[in-house]
């Protein structure tokens, strides 16, 4: 498989020939009104049921995939730099998702991990990748990156993100980022290595919102490698695209690389309204994705901008339908995400993983990445246990029944959901683990073990 | 009669509707009611229950925009027809909004640009990626009270920090108000980097920013930043 590079001319052409629209008048008058025209044209409206937040509706799923292919007919991508919106017709659309892979390898050697196609309650293994982007100080990364790498469960490695290059401030869009990339797979090999796992698989770049990092980091000598490891395309949410991205996609290509991720995000709450218009969003911007960077995994999962996460219930039921829309209706890769608030040393994080994980899992999603630790917000606030949680049940429920990842929903959900917004920190890696010894402390131990526990009497079996 | 106006105002607020917010106060003012209550009575109330609706996810960042739309219209017919000190308290001040360099993350930032416009705020929005210079450019020729900086990531700080410094080099720091927010910012980066102000979420960047306005501090003179809706807990063993 190559990038094929008439297709991104085609879609560098349209960012110069497509329709022009303002921002606002493209949030609202194409974005939001298409989204609630496709709800009501499918009969969708009211159709999010928060009493079981795993859809188990064969047919419901279905209708959400005919509504979000009409809506990326009638929205297309908007690319920032040119104001210009990015179209493609009905057989465009079609054509793109019909050249994605269903499956594809990535890595060397015995460390090689099959990316493949997977259904609802599909028993084929996912694929979990660790950590995401979240912020980490340049003594943490080491120490904590081979930890993960040492987890039998993790297959892939995509984060952390670093907070300073070489003791400077890494500031986005600055060349620093440029340094960055490179920087970080240098540390990331080193620490695939310590963990005797070489030719381990990696996302590029974790510390780089920008093209920057992927420009200094991607398919250099020493860098990431085009043939063994994903480039990271994460357009702007909500329809919005941009050069930034567009820049990684042809740097892909003039490099050799061959997969891509392309991924974004769609805000429950914002411009796709409720959990229905959000569903279809996730739909519509997933197969765009796939039409216009030729993501070999693609994936938007919602986020619920009342708290910054997706445990909840309104955005569960809208992860998995529009997950079971995609992974029932194609033959692509899905990608997606379960954004957990609670942070690590918290039972609270491992109960959102294991309600998210499950729901990802019997929804057809082939590769997760995460956690979602502290929701992302503190800096070293992330620990290698529930990472190795969160493969375990993964991989747990590959295969188990909607019915049942719906009841571990309906029996963990309550456990959190009041402390949604109030979001508990819990503590920094250095604080549950010992950085020496690379080992949980007691206490967070413990607290692993039993919701360990909790899961396994919920059904789940665990090897 | 007169509360049938203010019903219909209000009801426009909710309804996003501009056509017929300025038709509304049109009529009212040409029945002679008073423009004051045209603002206390029609567009606030209207606005407040949108708020709520928006809290309890009724509705969503779409009606806000456009309500905020409504009022602005409303408030241009309006501001003409009241005296100096009544215009003064019908904008509850200006501020520039924005999305920090290097961070294309919009959605934080346009829900506090929608929530500050229904709370009587005069919003001009800086966009996202929005280098130091520009955003503080944006403020000096609008002649903005605040501004509000956000960002969703991490590898962004740097240039909120840079904000602070750039008005205190530049002799400016105390015209503007400085707050921040966005996910992984905290009260402690807030009190580090000389900000006046953190707020969690859009409300509270509303409540900030009414304190802010309503108070006697100067920008950069807080001995320490006001802080609205952090979370102050870490639970463990939960």
């Amino acid at each position: 498989m190559t990038i094929d590079r008439d297709r991104i001319l085609e879609v560098l052409d349209k960012t110069h020939s497509g329709p022009v629209y303002k921002e606002r008048d493209y949030n609202i008058e194409v974005v939001s009104k298409n989204l609630k025209n496709a709800v009501t044209k499918y009969g969708l409206e009211k159709t999010a049921d928060r009493a079981n937040p795993v859809n188990m509706d064969d047919d419901l799923a279905d209708r959400y995939y005919q509504a979000g292919f009409e809506a990326a007919i009638n929205i297309g991508l908007m690319c920032r730099d040119t104001s210009r919106v990015i179209t493609f017709n009905r057989e465009e659309l079609q054509a793109g998702i019909d050249a994605a892979p269903k499956e594809f390898w990535l890595g060397d050697g015995n460390q090689r991990v099959l990316y493949q196609h997977r259904k609802p309650e599909d028993n084929k293994l996912p694929v979990w990748t660790v950590p995401l982007s979240i912020a980490v100080t340049e003594d943490v990364f080491l120490p904590l990156v081979e930890s993960l790498a040492r987890i039998p469960q993790v297959d892939a490695l995509e984060g952390p993100s670093l907070e300073t290059v070489w003791g400077h401030p890494l500031r986005s869009g600055s060349p620093y980022e440029h340094l960055a990339g490179r920087y970080q797979a240098d540390l990331m090999r080193e620490a695939i290595k310590r963990a005797g796992r070489e030719g381990m698989p990696m996302d590029a770049v974790g510390s780089s919102t920008t093209h920057y990092g992927v420009l200094g980091g991607y398919g250099v000598p020493g860098g990431y490698h085009p043939k063994h490891d994903l480039i990271l395309i994460l357009s702007i949410a909500d329809f919005w695209t941009s050069y930034e991205s567009l820049f990684k996609l042809t740097h892909a290509s003039v490099t050799g690389g061959k997969y891509i991720s392309a991924s974004s995000w769609v805000m429950l709450g914002g411009y796709a309204g409720g959990p229905e218009g959000t569903a279809v969003a996730s739909v519509a911007y997933t197969l765009l994705m796939i039409a216009a960077f030729q993501g070999s995994r693609t994936g938007v999962p919602p986020f619920d901008i009342k708290y910054m996460g997706n445990c909840g219930r309104r955005a569960q039921w809208a992860l998995g339908i529009a997950n079971q829309a995609v992974s029932r209706n194609t033959e692509i890769v899905v990608h997606s995400i379960n954004n957990q608030v609670a942070g690590p040393a918290t039972k609270m994080l491992l109960y959102e993983t294991l309600v998210g994980m499950t729901n990802l899992a019997a929804s057809g999603v082939s590769n997760v990445v995460g956690t979602r630790s502290a929701g992302g917000r503190r800096t070293n606030y992330l620990s290698p246990l529930e990472h190795q949680f969160g493969g375990e049940v993964y991989k747990a429920a590959a295969g188990i029944s909607r019915e049942h990842a719906n009841s571990i929903a309906n029996t963990f959900i309550p456990k959190y959901e009041d402390m949604l917004v109030e979001q508990p920190d819990g503590q920094s890696f250095q604080e549950c683990y010992n950085v020496e010894t690379l080992e949980p402390t007691a206490e967070w131990q413990q607290m692993y073990d039993e919701v360990r526990d909790e899961a396994i009497q919920a059904g789940l079996n665990f090897p | 009669m007169t509360k049938q106006y203010f019903k219909r105002l209000s009801d426009a607020m909710i309804t996003g509707d501009e056509e017929e917010a300025e038709a509304c106060v049109n009529d009212a003012i040409g029945a002679g009611v008073d423009p004051i209550m045209l603002i206390n009575k029609g567009i606030q109330p209207g606005m407040d229950e949108l708020g709520e609706k928006f809290e309890t996810g009724e509705v969503f960042l779409v009606e806000l925009i456009l309500a905020g739309d409504a009022a602005k219209i409303a408030l241009n017919v309006i501001l003409p027809h009241l005296s100096d000190e009544d215009s003064r308290s019908a904008i509850k001040g200006t501020v520039v909004t924005a999305t920090m360099f290097g961070d294309n993350h919009d959605i934080g930032k346009n829900l506090v640009s929608a929530m500050l416009s229904t709370y009587g705020f005069n919003v001009v929005d800086a966009g996202i990626s929005a280098p130091v210079r520009e955003i503080i450019e944006k403020a000096e020729s609008v002649g903005a009270d605040i501004i509000a900086a956000s960002t969703l990531i991490t590898t962004s700080f740097p240039y909120q920090r840079q904000i602070i410094r750039f008005l205190n080099d530049s002799g400016l720091r105390e015209k503007y108000f400085v707050i921040v927010g966005g996910g992984p910012v905290t009260p402690a980066w807030t009190e580090e980097i000389g900000a006046d102000g953190y707020g969690r979420d859009a409300n509270d960047a509303v409540t900030l920013c009414q304190h802010l306005m309503e108070g006697d501090s100067l920008p950069g003179s807080l001995s320490e930043p006001v802080i609205i809706g952090a979370l102050g807990k870490q639970l463990i063993g939960r």
